[in-house]
């Protein structure tokens, strides 16, 4: 990944607080709606999910597109997010 | 909820699966897509849910406190069938070091197993679902390619058609390459219209076939219209099978259905664009009669509507062609095209080896030429005299001059001899007339001045005594 999305450098530069899940990398309107409706609606619950499946890749982008049908992109970037989010911040 | 119940299309293709696997539900074929497979969703697995969603999901919400296994799926031999404990030591005997099993991720461990014994059970099927998928992904390529090419070479892809509707294996072979590596590399036993033919389906996206194609535009609209009627024929004995695939009843679509896989699937997608392009027509006919003249009658105004469109941009409307033309026998014209090349080579052949028999095929056994300058043949240069150095030139000159090395070597043995001659006749006295000549001269000298010379030196009488 040789250039990340302003969005990605936003979520990463600071704590996530209390950001909604759209703040993901990734995420965007559509997906976001879809996770909030399966009660992903902050960006921690997703990064709660993301450390209960270990940071394992494969299965967070199984968890990501079954959840709320992302792409292969999309889930490259909402992984990428959070593990740099994980390394920076855990 | 943690588990996700929602539309099913967006669920991966395995995901589907699996859930059908689950609720009993026989799979579609294995190379059915993934439409077939949210279809049996809907209808199974989504009923279900329906019928007993509620209590499902309080039942769920304790097993979430519990972390037991689903009430649901507890007879089949599943990974779903499994508790927690079970499925993390099942994955674990796959290798996979599981991390907590719980609600949210307890669905992608049972999938993540259901994979691995996939994998390990099925290795057959899984790689013909992986030749299904793989497949389908390429004609989902094609289908892109297609489309950009698509705007400036209909006409070109009708021709395709046709022509693969007549000759099977010449065009089986092609369209083999032309899934393969997405171009045609010219091969020398085709014959040239067809290359030609498939040259212009690339012309927008590469330039390499350019330049022949447009000159021979017209050329193929020739070889094009020749080749209808054998297609015709075709179609009509298999256009029971023509509703195949794009669901667009066409004639040149039933000729590809007779043919091999790729070019059916090929033609598939071809006519998949081609049918937004002449619905009208279709529609007209939607039942396709078994009766030859419909066709036919179908097909020339078909072809000529693309042959326009495929040459405006090229040659400014040869319009000469009008259905008459059409009707020609395939040998005709197309004969006459495929001739055309061999000719000035056989003239070749006549004017180097003139006693070759002329075969029917046109393929002459000749002598190999040598190869001027192998094997101790003498180079022929093509330029009888390169252009050297004026000290060359001028060293050139010099020994133009020179007398030849014999004549040099005979002319220095005669000097020699007669060198030696000559020695040999002052050392012997017995016959020495260079002896006596000198003595005549000396006698003549003594005569003239013999007391001057007496009286000069006292060395002279003595040399004479000697002699």
């Amino acid at each position: 990944m040789s250039s990340t999305s302003q969005k990605h450098r936003d979520f990463v530069a600071e704590p996530m607080g209390e950001k909604p899940v759209n703040a993901l990398a990734g995420i965007g309107e559509v997906l976001g709606k879809r996770l909030e409706e399966k009660g992903f609606d902050k960006a921690y619950v997703v990064l709660g999910q993301f450390l209960v499946l270990k940071k394992d890749e494969e299965l967070f982008r199984d968890w990501l597109k079954d959840t709320c049908g992302a792409n292969a992109k999309q889930q490259g970037d909402c992984f990428g997010c959070l593990k740099e989010w994980c390394d920076a911040f855990l | 909820m943690p588990v996700f119940v929602e539309d099913p299309a967006h669920f991966s293709k395995s995901r589907l699966k699996s859930d059908l696997i689950a609720h009993n539900v026989a799979l579609p074929p294995s190379k059915s897509k993934k439409e077939a497979y949210v279809e049996l969703h809907m209808k199974h697995v989504d009923q279900k849910h329906a019928a007993d969603f509620s209590s499902d999901e309080e039942d769920q919400v304790q097993e979430v406190a519990e972390e037991e296994e689903d009430p649901d799926d507890t007879e089949m031999p599943d990974p779903s069938g499994l508790t927690d404990d079970d499925l993390r030591a099942a994955l674990l005997v796959h290798g996979v070091k599981a991390g907590p099993i719980v609600a949210s991720t307890r669905a992608l461990y049972e999938q993540k197993l259901r994979k691995l014994l996939q994998s390990d059970g099925h290795d057959k099927m899984n790689g013909t679902e992986k030749a299904v998928l793989y497949s389908d992904s390429e004609e989902e390529e094609e289908n892109g390619e297609e489309d950009d090419e698509e705007s400036g070479s209909e006409g070109a892809k009708q021709e395709t058609v046709e022509q693969s509707g007549q000759t099977q294996k010449e065009s089986r072979q092609v369209e083999l390459l032309f899934q393969k590596g997405g171009y045609v590399y010219p091969q020398c036993f085709l014959p040239s219209s067809r290359l030609r033919a498939r040259a212009s389906r690339h012309r927008e996206p590469s330039t390499k076939w350019n330049s022949g194609n447009v000159l021979k535009s017209s050329e193929q609209g020739r070889s094009r219209c020749s080749q209808i009627p054998a297609g015709i024929s075709r179609a009509s004995s298999v256009d029971q099978r023509s509703g195949l695939g794009s669901g667009v009843p066409s004639a040149s679509q039933s000729v590809m259905c007779n043919d091999s896989f790729p070019s059916r699937k090929f033609s598939i997608t071809e006519m998949v664009e081609e049918g937004s392009l002449t619905c009208f027509l279709m529609e007209s006919q939607t039942s396709l009669s078994p009766n030859v003249d419909t066709e036919r009658e179908f097909n020339g105004s078909n072809v000529q509507e693309h042959w326009s469109r495929s040459n405006r941009l090229d040659m400014p409307a040869v319009d000469k062609k009008n259905h008459s033309v059409y009707y020609t026998p395939e040998a005709s014209t197309y004969e006459r095209k495929t001739k055309l090349p061999p000719e000035p080579v056989k003239d070749i052949y006549k004017d180097l080896i003139p006693d070759t028999k002329t075969t029917p095929t046109g393929i002459h056994a000749t002598r190999r030429r040598p190869i001027k300058g192998a094997a101790g043949r003498p180079i022929q240069y093509a330029y009888p005299d390169t252009p050297a150095s004026p000290t060359t030139l001028e060293r050139r000159e010099v020994e133009r001059r020179l007398v030849p090395i014999h004549i040099q070597i005979l002319v220095f043995f005669i000097v020699a001899s007669l060198l030696y001659f000559i020695y040999a006749c002052i050392e012997d006295n017995s016959f020495n007339p260079f002896v006596a000549l000198l003595d005549i001269l000396s006698q003549e000298s003594d005569i003239k001045e013999g007391l001057l010379l007496q009286a000069e030196t006292q060395d002279r009488p003595a040399l004479f005594g000697q002699e």
